[in-house]
């Protein structure tokens, strides 16, 4: 079963991404102002919606941890973070990359990529929480509360920079052509890329919880051996 | 709900009078990083405003985070939390005790940041100072709430004195951005009504913060 | 026969892979007294945490009162008294200021009258008003044990009480134990050696490998009697 699923999702993500990739190089369109180099846009912004998505994840999971107990919702909140900060990342990345030859500077302080570094910052004190903290039995509990208290703050980070970007209005620059998505096969390029983005996250996400499940097995049974020696030791006695 | 709050308040403060060390360490290390900045940017010029209510800022996030790790940690090398988790006190009556106890310490220091900032940075007396302090208690409130419910966090890993900025300033940028902006607004002689978007965002900031650290306290301060 | 008022059930208690306690099935009774004896590193104090519900189990039941710890409502703590291997006093308040402390955190009516009787009880009258810090070991045990029951409890688990005192501190401890059980409480209490209490049938349990078992004491009785202390 457990086989059966991690194969589907391998060929699903797979297929889904060839297919972005032909959407994206092949179907559609140059974009008239920025060239070639537009065409970043399409693994920007759904490096971007995964980071998000994400860090939803780690939230909710934590939450579920703290309600009902089981490891495995720690183990799904600890996986999403790890990949959060990896896609997170890959949006810093893609948009410094985008910048430098449209705009001439290797980072922009527009509101969304201002946000998506705060973000970052924010994966990056819990998934340092977790590293530091990895000896502590309570780790799960506090990361998973330093998570609500994370995605709590999101709507408030992303209101605040948005106003903090009206009153520096000198170092605006526009990003034009972003939701000005003229062609419809530049939107179906982008709702590929998308979903083969989401495939991928799913995949890797499931990957790298099946581990997480793994060890917190192994754990177990270590515990186990552990009792039975310490039973063996008394029944001696 | 709230028994146990006002003995636990007036025990700190009891504390804290008799040994003074929370005081005099938000205060030194206030009063550093606003020399440094004044060193840096020069005490007068246009941006005047700016400058001193980004020293403000500055001073208060890190002077705050290193306060509040000093407050708790206390208590727990004592074990006396435990008393308390086995007391009918509730953990939440904990958390906002020892919140108010925060925010009366961060108020303290920012006095005396406040009176050092109109003589750096050649300040006056008035209405624009008498306008910066109920941004100033919004932002310590907010600060006060994100640090009470994870300062236990770090005190309690190791390392966690340097943890404890790096998960707090990230969480506090809102808040950072709103209580400068209005801060300096304010200092350059505008009304408070101006930046009266600002303010709200910190009572948001605020109200959201208190509740949750609230909620979520039990499940910090639980031994293991 | 008197309540229930604490049950384990099956309780372990691991520290990473470690499991300090395991199998644990203990009860205890109103007006019942009871001795865990154990080597120094044993368990005695994770076995008081865990009893007294400050720390969790890793494994199994424990219930306070006839409920799980964390259904107690707040109130129902007063009827825990405990004595841990910290002293549980904040060092730079006085001994008066720290018994009032915890008489008003504990809900009790005119706490500063209720301190200066507890002080008293426990002969720390004349030193009312030294800091903690102030005060020798001995005392200080003897001002931890006075915070453990100024409430009265019902339960009453205390962490090695007799480490530290002299002749007059063990007296004191063993009379407040015997006015306890009088009044239906339950006292638990652990020591490094066996005892036992004049008048006090107290139960004697050992504390090894994790397991906790009555103390059997073997055939020659010479020896043993020997080791045990007699208050």
């Amino acid at each position: 079963m457990k086989g059966a699923v991690s194969i589907a999702l391998a060929a699903a993500s797979c297929l889904s991404m060839i297919a972005a990739l032909f959407m994206v190089f092949v179907y559609a369109p140059t974009e008239a102002e920025q060239g070639i180099v537009q065409r970043i846009f399409y693994f920007h912004l759904p490096c971007a919606w995964v980071a998000f998505l994400s860090f939803g994840i780690v939230a909710v999971a934590g939450a579920l941890y703290l309600w009902l107990g089981h490891r495995i919702w720690d183990d799904l909140s600890y996986a999403a973070a790890e990949l959060g900060m990896l896609f997170c990342t890959l949006v810093l990345v893609t948009g410094s990359i985008w910048a430098k030859p449209i705009w001439g500077t290797w980072w922009t302080w527009d509101s969304r990529l201002t946000t998506t570094f705060i973000l970052w910052l924010l994966y990056g004190g819990y998934l340092l929480l977790r590293a530091f903290g990895e000896d502590n039995q309570e780790i799960a509990r506090y990361a998973a509360v330093l998570g609500i208290i994370g995605v709590l703050d999101v709507p408030v980070i992303i209101i605040s920079v948005r106003l903090w970007r009206t009153i520096h209005p000198a170092v605006l620059l526009t990003r034009q052509g972003e939701h000005g998505l003229q062609d419809p096969r530049m939107v179906a390029a982008l709702l590929v890329s998308l979903g083969a983005f989401t495939l991928v996250f799913v995949w890797l996400l499931w990957l790298r919880l099946s581990t997480l499940r793994l060890r917190a097995r192994i754990g177990g049974l270590r515990k186990e051996l552990a009792l039975l020696e310490v039973a063996g030791a008394g029944a001696r006695r | 709900m709230l028994e146990g709050f006002g003995p636990i308040v007036r025990k700190d403060l009891r504390l804290e009078l008799r040994s003074g060390e929370s005081t005099v360490a938000l205060l030194s290390l206030s009063t550093l990083i606003l020399v440094v900045m004044v060193l840096v940017f020069g005490p007068g010029g246009a941006r005047r405003a700016e400058v001193a209510a980004g020293a403000l800022w500055l001073a208060l996030i890190f002077a705050g985070t290193m306060g509040s790790t000093r407050a708790l940690v206390a208590e727990r090398e004592t074990g006396c939390i435990r008393a308390l988790l086995l007391s009918p006190v509730e953990p939440g009556t904990i958390y906002a005790a020892k919140l108010s106890v925060a925010m009366i310490f961060m108020a303290e220091a920012g006095a005396g940041v406040l009176l050092i900032l109109v003589l750096f940075f050649n300040l006056e007396f008035g209405r624009a100072l008498l306008s910066l302090i109920p941004v100033f208690l919004l932002g310590i409130l907010g600060l006060a709430a994100l640090c009470t419910l994870l300062a236990t966090v770090s005190g309690r890993v190791r390392g966690g004195a340097m943890l404890l900025p790096v998960l707090v300033v990230p969480l506090f940028i809102p808040a950072l951005i709103a209580g400068s902006k209005a801060s300096a607004a304010v200092l350059s002689g505008q009304p408070l009504g101006s930046v009266i978007t600002w303010i709200k965002l910190l009572c948001a900031f605020d109200v959201l913060f208190v509740a949750a650290g609230y909620l979520l306290f039990e499940h910090v301060i639980l031994e293991d | 026969m008197a309540d229930v008022l604490l049950q384990a059930q099956r309780v372990a208690k691991f520290f990473g892979d470690r499991p300090v306690l395991h199998a644990l099935d203990f009860s205890a009774r109103g007006g019942e007294a009871a001795v865990i004896v154990g080597r120094n590193g044993v368990g005695k104090s994770t076995l008081i945490r865990v009893l007294c519900g400050l720390a969790r189990p890793s494994a199994g039941r424990l219930l306070l009162f006839g409920r799980e710890p964390t259904t107690l409502a707040a109130p129902e703590f007063r009827r825990i008294g405990v004595l841990l291997h910290q002293t549980l006093l904040y060092p730079n308040l006085s001994a008066r200021e720290n018994l009032e402390f915890y008489s008003r955190i504990f809900g009790i009516v005119d706490c500063a009258a209720h301190a200066l009787r507890w002080l008293e009880r426990v002969g720390l009258s004349r030193a009312a008003e030294q800091p903690v810090t102030a005060l020798s070991r001995g005392m200080e045990q003897r001002l931890a044990i006075a915070r453990a029951m100024l409430a009265d409890p019902d339960l009453i688990l205390l962490d090695e009480p007799f480490a530290a005192l002299d002749a007059d501190g063990a007296a004191l401890v063993t009379a407040l134990i015997r006015e306890a059980l009088a009044r239906s409480a339950a006292v638990i209490f652990t020591a490094h050696s066996p005892l036992e209490i004049m008048g006090v049938d107290l139960g004697l349990f050992k504390l090894e490998g994790g397991a906790l078992s009555p103390f059997k004491e073997d055939g020659r009785r010479g020896p043993l009697r020997s080791l045990l202390r007699r208050l």
